[in-house]
């Protein structure tokens, strides 16, 4: 069976949070900083949005195959 | 490389793991998008066969309604159930049709944000990474050669 795309995308952004894990311990001067709040927030905050979104729209979506077997 | 570089190192890594990150939540953009079809054809099927045998549980009973004569009212209560219980079934299908389109709609909108992050923001970051880690490996060389 294969696997929810939200599962996938949450699964990424876990990877993709520890790469930045490993880059800011060693990177800690003010580009540094400035790319966390430029890119980073950003990615974060917006990436888990739309995952969060996904995830919603996905459960109601099994919820309407369900409910919808007669 | 040695640990001398283990910041670059990190930062290709970083580069690196934002540049899949891209790719594969747009490929987790396109399965959405296709669960979303998928759901609404599904569902569209299910109305399209409760629709169907609504009119087969009319007709049939229409059909036992007219077998009486004047005078001998044939029970037709069954039908009469039929076509209830199919009506229900119909209209709950298609209450979930409805909660489908709104959810969906609302769903376009965050993940249209979030498509611009992956169009623009992350390609943005990218190349600010590339930069960044040229520059460093430039001055390591200069260093190197200079000591």
């Amino acid at each position: 069976m294969p696997t929810r795309p939200d599962r996938d995308g949450d699964e990424q952004f876990r990877l993709l949070g520890a790469a930045w894990e490993e880059a800011a311990r060693h990177w800690q001067d003010e580009v540094a900083r400035q790319f966390e709040a430029d890119h980073w927030m950003p990615l974060v905050q917006q990436s888990r949005g739309y995952l969060e979104a996904l995830r919603s729209l996905l459960d109601m979506f099994e919820a309407a195959e369900r409910e919808t077997e007669f | 490389m040695t640990t001398v570089h283990a910041d670059i190192d990190a930062l290709k890594g970083l580069r690196e793991a934002l540049v899949r990150f891209r790719y594969a939540q747009r490929e987790v953009a396109e399965r959405g998008g296709d669960e979303i079809e998928l759901t609404r054809a599904s569902l569209a099927a299910k109305a399209s066969h409760w629709q169907a045998r609504l009119e087969q549980d009319r007709a049939e009973l229409e059909a036992c309604r007219a077998s009486g004569g004047p005078k001998a009212a044939p029970d037709s209560s069954a039908y009469v159930r039929a076509v209830e219980q199919t009506g229900e079934r119909l209209e709950h299908v298609r209450r979930w049709q409805q909660r489908v389109e709104v959810e969906a709609d609302e769903f376009r909108g965050t993940a249209g944000v979030f498509g611009g992050l992956l169009d623009s923001g992350l390609p943005r970051a990218e190349t600010q990474l590339l930069a960044l880690i040229t520059s460093l490996e430039a001055a390591r060389r200069v260093q190197a050669s200079g000591s």
